[in-house]
């Protein structure tokens, strides 16, 4: 998409609409060097794309902070328990019909 | 799919009498992993546990197809997302449609909170609490968007063994991520006008406003997505 791949090269001014075309992969690190730069300097000079940006890059935090799933060690246990059981009842079955 | 099996007719029925024993020793220590998987996709701890329980019985049921050697995690997630998805009877067999371009997705993303904040709602988005409300957006995610936003975002795992799990491809995973989140901040941006409309009518039931359902009289702009940047 850019022309802009000269290692030393002043980013290519990009407008809005390709700025924000690259929203997530830009916040997801998945940008050529020249294309991250290209977004970052559009940030740095735009008064209507900042808040867009900060706003996805505050629900994909949100979004990371919600390990909050972690399974205490006694569920662990009772679960590691059942699982146990339920592969044992399985393994005899299965020898029994082989 | 590749399997010793074919190959080598004694390892692969050595391997079986040994089996049972051998699959324990290597796949129970993915419990953990397996078991918060399963509760990001299920919201629901008894749901969760009976996924768990199902993954590891398919994955022992499969244990022979299972490369020697091989990543034993991905495997098992990859069976625990399959289960899942068969499980909820949702359509499996998602595709996305071939003309789909992530990058409208991000533009969308965009536009979507340049109207939320035109219509009025900026500041409530700002106060918003996240966390509880993406909790609720994630509870109404379509399941096949669910995995790829628990794999990639709150896992943190690479587009790359995100699609190894859920067995598509990277580019898949992109479109489906960029898709998905912008399906989240709509749900966000949806409370955020319930929140507002609730405050707006009866200021002091606003400790209601997070579980009112939306009015059909709509008082802001509905997602136009016509006003660029």
């Amino acid at each position: 998409m850019s022309s802009s791949e000269l290692p030393d090269a002043a980013p290519t001014a990009i407008d809005c609409l390709t700025a924000v075309r690259r929203l997530w992969d830009y916040l997801d690190g998945r940008l050529s060097v020249a294309a991250h730069d290209e977004v970052e300097a559009h940030l740095a000079v735009c008064a209507k794309c900042p808040p867009h940006f900060t706003f996805a890059e505050r629900m994909k935090r949100s979004l990371a902070e919600r390990t909050g799933t972690e399974i205490s060690s006694d569920d662990a246990t009772r679960l590691r328990d059942r699982v146990r059981g339920a592969l044992a009842r399985f393994a005899l079955e299965g020898d029994s019909e082989e | 799919m590749e399997l010793d099996e074919t190959g080598d007719t004694n390892a692969s029925a050595g391997r079986r009498s040994a089996g049972p024993m051998e699959f324990e020793r290597l796949a129970l220590p993915y419990l953990g992993d397996v078991a918060r998987f399963a509760r990001s996709l299920t919201r629901d701890a008894s749901r969760a546990d009976d996924l768990v329980q199902e993954t590891f019985l398919q994955a022992l049921r499969g244990w022979h197809t299972f490369r020697p050697g091989a990543d034993i995690k991905p495997w098992l997630m990859s069976i625990c997302h399959h289960a899942f998805l068969y499980i909820t009877k949702r359509d499996a067999r998602y595709v996305e449609a071939p003309e789909d371009d992530p990058e409208l997705d991000s533009l969308a993303t965009a536009r979507a909170h340049n109207v939320a904040y035109n219509s009025g709602i900026g500041a409530i988005i700002d106060q918003m609490d996240l966390g509880p409300a993406l909790d609720r957006a994630m509870g109404a995610l379509a399941e096949h968007f669910r995995g790829v936003v628990v794999l990639v975002d709150v896992e943190g795992q690479s587009y790359e063994d995100a699609a190894a799990i859920l067995g598509i491809a990277v580019g898949t995973v992109r479109s489906r991520l960029f898709r998905a989140r912008r399906l989240l901040q709509d749900m966000l941006f949806e409370y955020a006008r319930d929140a507002g409309f609730e405050t707006a009518r009866a200021p002091i039931a606003s400790a209601s406003a997070r579980t009112s359902r939306r009015t059909s009289t709509e008082p802001l702009p509905a997602k136009g997505r016509e006003d660029a940047t």
